[in-house]
C-alpha cells in the first residue's frame, strides 16, 4: 500500500458541527508511504476515531477512505485481518494489552502471528526501550509508561507499509519519549513506511515531514 | 524464551478465562443423558424391528382371518349374514392397516376322508378351503393339483395335530406322530356333489399355525368346485396381511362393521404396537432432553464469549480472523461433544449388553449396534456444526 487517501471524511458525530474543510475533516488529505505526519488536535476532537476509521475498527463516518484508491468500506473481514498483519500497524491509545499475560506472552500473541521479528531482535528492542528485566511479569503489574513502551513493541512486530500511533507517547518522560522515537523512526526508515501520529500537545520526538490539525 | 511458534496455548490461556466449568458439566451431563436415552431407545427400536421383520420368529408380519359375527337367530333362519360381500372386501383394502387381502375359497361340494392305520382306520367328513399361495406361512413341497395324475396336497393346522397327538391318540390308543410321519400316512378322499362322488388320494403336506383351516391348493379347489360344486360361490372369511399390527383402529373397523378376527399373533402383535408407541415416546424425551442440552449450551457460549468480548475484539485488532480465534471455542466445543457422544455409546452398548442377556432364552438374532453408533455420530456432528456456525458468527459481529 503506498498512499491513504482521506476524501471529505466527516465522523458521524461531528456531521452537523463540521461545514467547511478547515481542517483534516470534510477535506482532501493523503497520507504517503515513507512520509511522517502528525496529527495535532484537542482532546475530544476525533483523533482516536480517524485511527478507528483507517485501522477498519470503525465505520460510523461519511465521505470517503482509500488504500490505493480502493474504498476501505468494501473491505471485508479477511481482507483487514491480511492488512493488519501485512502493511497496517496500530498502536492504539489504550494500548489493549491483555493484563493477565506476561509482557513476552504479549508480545509473543503478535509475533508468532506474524513471525517477523526474530527473538533476537525483539529481545533488543526491549532492551532498547529499558523494559527487558520486565519481560516475564505480568502487563498489570507494570506501570503505564512501561506498558506503552511494551505495546509499541509489540506494534512493530509485523511489516507495514503504515504506522498509525494514537498518542503514543502520553505516559513517556523525555528520555523514553526520545527512546521510542529512535525506535520507530529506525523500524519505519528500514521498511519504507509512512507514519501517522496523533498528538494532544505532547508529541513524540519525531521530524514530521507534515503537521495537521483536526 | 520462545517468542515464535504456535499460538494455540497462549491463546487458549487468554480465552479460557470465564469458561463455566459448572456450565459446561450442566450441559455435557443433560446431553448425555439426552443423547444415551436416544441412543438406547433406537436400538432397543431397531432390536424389534428386526425382529418384525424376521418371518421366522414370534413377532413376524401378523395375519388376521376376518369373519362375519354368526348370530345365533342368522343361523336358524338360514339367512346369509356369514358372507363377507365383495364391497366389504374392498373397503378392508383400502384400510391403511391392511397391506395385502386374500380370500377363502370354500369347498361347494362334499368331502370325506379315511385315514388308514394298520387294522383300524378312521373316517370322517371334512371340508376344504384354499387360499392365495402369498398367505401360507409354509412353503410345502408339491403345492400342486393336476386333474391328469389327481392327488390332492393337504395342508392342516397345527393345532389339529396337536389335537390328534394330545387328545385323540393318547385317548385311543394310537401312536402319536410327528409332522415328518404324517406325510406318510395314507389318506383317501371321497368327492361328491351334483350326483357324483370321486376317490382321490390325497397326502398332508404341511401344517400352518397361520391358517386355523384344511388347505388345498387353488387350483384343485377351482377343478372340484367346477366339477362337483353345487351353489354359487361366496366368502365367508377372509385374511389379512397387516401393515400396522396391533393398530387399535383394526379393532374399531371391525367392531362397527360387525366383523370379526382370529389369528396367532393378534396379542403379541398389539404388545409389539404399544412397544413402538413406548419407543418413539421414549426417543421424543430423549430428544428434549438433548434439545434443552442444547440450548444450554449456547446460552452458555453466548455467555462466555460476551464475558471476553474485549479480549476477543483486541485478538482481531492484533490481525487474528474470526476463524483463527473461533478455533479455540469449536476445539472445546468439539472435545465435549465427542465425550459425551462416546459415553452415550458406550452406555447404549451396556444397555444393549443387558438387553441381551434378558432375552438370551429366546435365541433371537440381534441388531448391529453400528447404525445407531452412526446415528449418534451424525447428531453430534450436526449439533457440533450448529455451534461452530454460532460461535463464527459471533465472532464476525465483535470484529467491529
Amino acid at each position: 500500500m503506498n498512499e491513504i487517501t482521506l476524501s471529505r471524511v466527516v465522523p458521524d458525530v461531528f456531521r452537523d458541527m463540521i461545514q467547511d474543510g478547515s481542517g483534516l475533516w470534510n477535506s482532501n488529505v493523503t497520507f504517503r508511504r515513507g512520509m511522517s505526519y502528525l496529527v495535532m488536535a484537542d482532546s475530544g476532537t476525533g483523533k482516536s476515531s480517524l485511527c478507528g476509521f483507517l485501522y477498519g475498527n470503525r465505520r460510523d463516518y461519511s465521505g470517503d477512505i482509500l488504500f490505493d484508491g480502493v474504498d476501505i468500506r468494501r473491505f471485508g473481514i479477511e481482507r483487514w485481518s491480511l492488512a493488519r498483519t501485512t502493511s497496517l500497524a496500530f498502536l492504539p491509545q489504550e494500548m489493549h494489552l491483555f493484563p493477565e499475560l506476561s509482557v513476552y506472552e504479549n508480545i509473543c500473541i503478535k509475533n508468532r502471528l506474524t513471525g517477523y521479528k526474530s527473538e533476537k531482535e525483539i529481545v533488543r528492542m526491549l532492551e532498547r526501550l529499558d523494559v527487558a528485566e520486565k519481560l516475564h511479569q505480568p502487563v498489570s503489574k507494570l506501570s503505564i509508561g512501561q506498558q506503552q513502551r511494551v505495546a509499541l513493541i509489540r506494534t512493530l512486530c509485523q511489516p507495514m507499509d503504515f504506522l498509525l500511533l494514537d498518542e503514543p507517547v502520553s505516559h513517556l518522560d523525555a528520555k523514553n519519549n526520545d527512546a521510542v522515537a529512535s525506535l520507530i523512526t529506525e523500524e519505519a526508515t528500514s521498511q519504507g513506511a509512512g507514519i501517522i501520529a496523533t498528538s494532544v500537545g505532547y508529541d513524540i520526538a519525531l521530524d514530521f515531514n507534515l503537521r495537521l490539525s483536526l | 524464551m520462545n517468542l515464535t511458534g504456535n499460538n494455540d496455548n497462549l491463546i487458549w490461556r487468554l480465552l479460557r478465562r470465564n469458561i463455566s466449568a459448572a456450565q459446561l458439566c450442566g450441559y455435557a451431563l443433560s446431553n448425555f443423558v439426552g443423547l444415551a436415552i436416544i441412543l438406547t431407545a433406537l436400538q432397543f427400536y431397531m432390536e424389534i424391528s428386526s425382529i418384525f421383520s424376521d418371518d421366522d420368529t414370534f413377532l413376524s408380519r401378523d395375519y388376521i382371518c376376518i369373519s362375519p359375527k354368526v348370530s345365533g337367530l342368522g343361523s336358524l333362519t338360514g339367512g346369509n349374514s356369514a358372507i363377507i360381500d365383495s364391497t366389504t372386501i374392498a373397503d378392508i383394502r383400502r384400510q391403511d392397516w391392511a397391506r395385502s387381502v386374500g380370500t377363502f375359497t370354500s369347498a361347494r361340494y362334499n368331502v370325506a376322508a379315511s385315514l388308514d392305520m394298520g387294522s383300524r382306520s378312521i373316517s370322517t367328513s371334512l371340508f376344504f378351503e384354499s387360499v392365495p399361495d402369498d398367505f401360507f406361512d409354509i412353503t410345502p413341497p408339491g403345492w400342486t393339483f393336476d386333474p391328469a395324475h389327481p392327488e390332492i396336497p393337504v395342508v392342516l393346522s397345527k393345532d389339529y395335530l396337536t389335537l390328534y397327538n394330545f387328545g385323540f391318540a393318547s385317548s385311543h390308543g394310537l401312536p402319536r406322530l410327528s409332522e415328518s410321519m404324517i406325510g406318510l400316512v395314507p389318506l383317501r378322499v371321497s368327492i361328491s356333489g351334483r350326483g357324483r362322488q370321486e376317490w382321490i388320494p390325497a397326502r398332508i403336506v404341511g401344517f400352518s399355525s397361520r391358517l386355523n383351516t384344511i388347505a388345498v391348493p387353488e387350483a384343485f379347489m377351482t377343478w372340484a368346485n367346477d366339477n362337483f360344486g353345487e351353489g354359487l360361490p361366496e366368502t365367508s372369511r377372509i385374511i389379512v396381511e397387516l401393515s400396522r399390527p396391533g393398530d387399535p383402529a383394526i379393532g374399531k373397523y371391525l367392531e362397527e362393521h360387525r366383523l370379526e378376527s382370529a389369528g396367532d399373533n393378534r396379542d403379541t402383535s398389539t404388545a409389539a404396537y404399544f412397544l413402538s408407541v413406548l419407543t418413539a415416546v421414549v426417543v421424543g424425551i430423549g430428544a428434549a432432553i438433548s434439545l434443552l442440552a442444547f440450548f444450554i449450551l449456547m446460552l452458555s457460549i453466548n455467555l462466555l464469549l460476551q464475558k471476553n468480548r474485549d479480549k476477543l475484539h483486541n485478538l482481531m485488532s492484533l490481525g487474528y480472523t474470526p476463524a483463527q480465534v473461533a478455533h479455540q471455542y469449536c476445539r472445546m466445543v468439539a472435545v465435549i461433544n465427542l465425550a459425551v457422544c462416546t459415553a452415550s455409546v458406550v452406555a447404549m452398548l451396556a444397555a444393549r449388553t443387558a438387553m441381551h442377556s434378558a432375552l438370551a432364552s429366546l435365541d433371537l438374532e440381534f441388531f448391529s449396534p453400528w447404525p445407531v453408533i452412526g446415528i449418534g455420530t451424525a447428531v453430534t456432528v450436526a449439533v457440533s456444526l450448529l455451534n461452530f456456525s454460532f460461535i463464527r458468527r459471533r465472532m464476525r459481529q465483535y470484529y467491529y
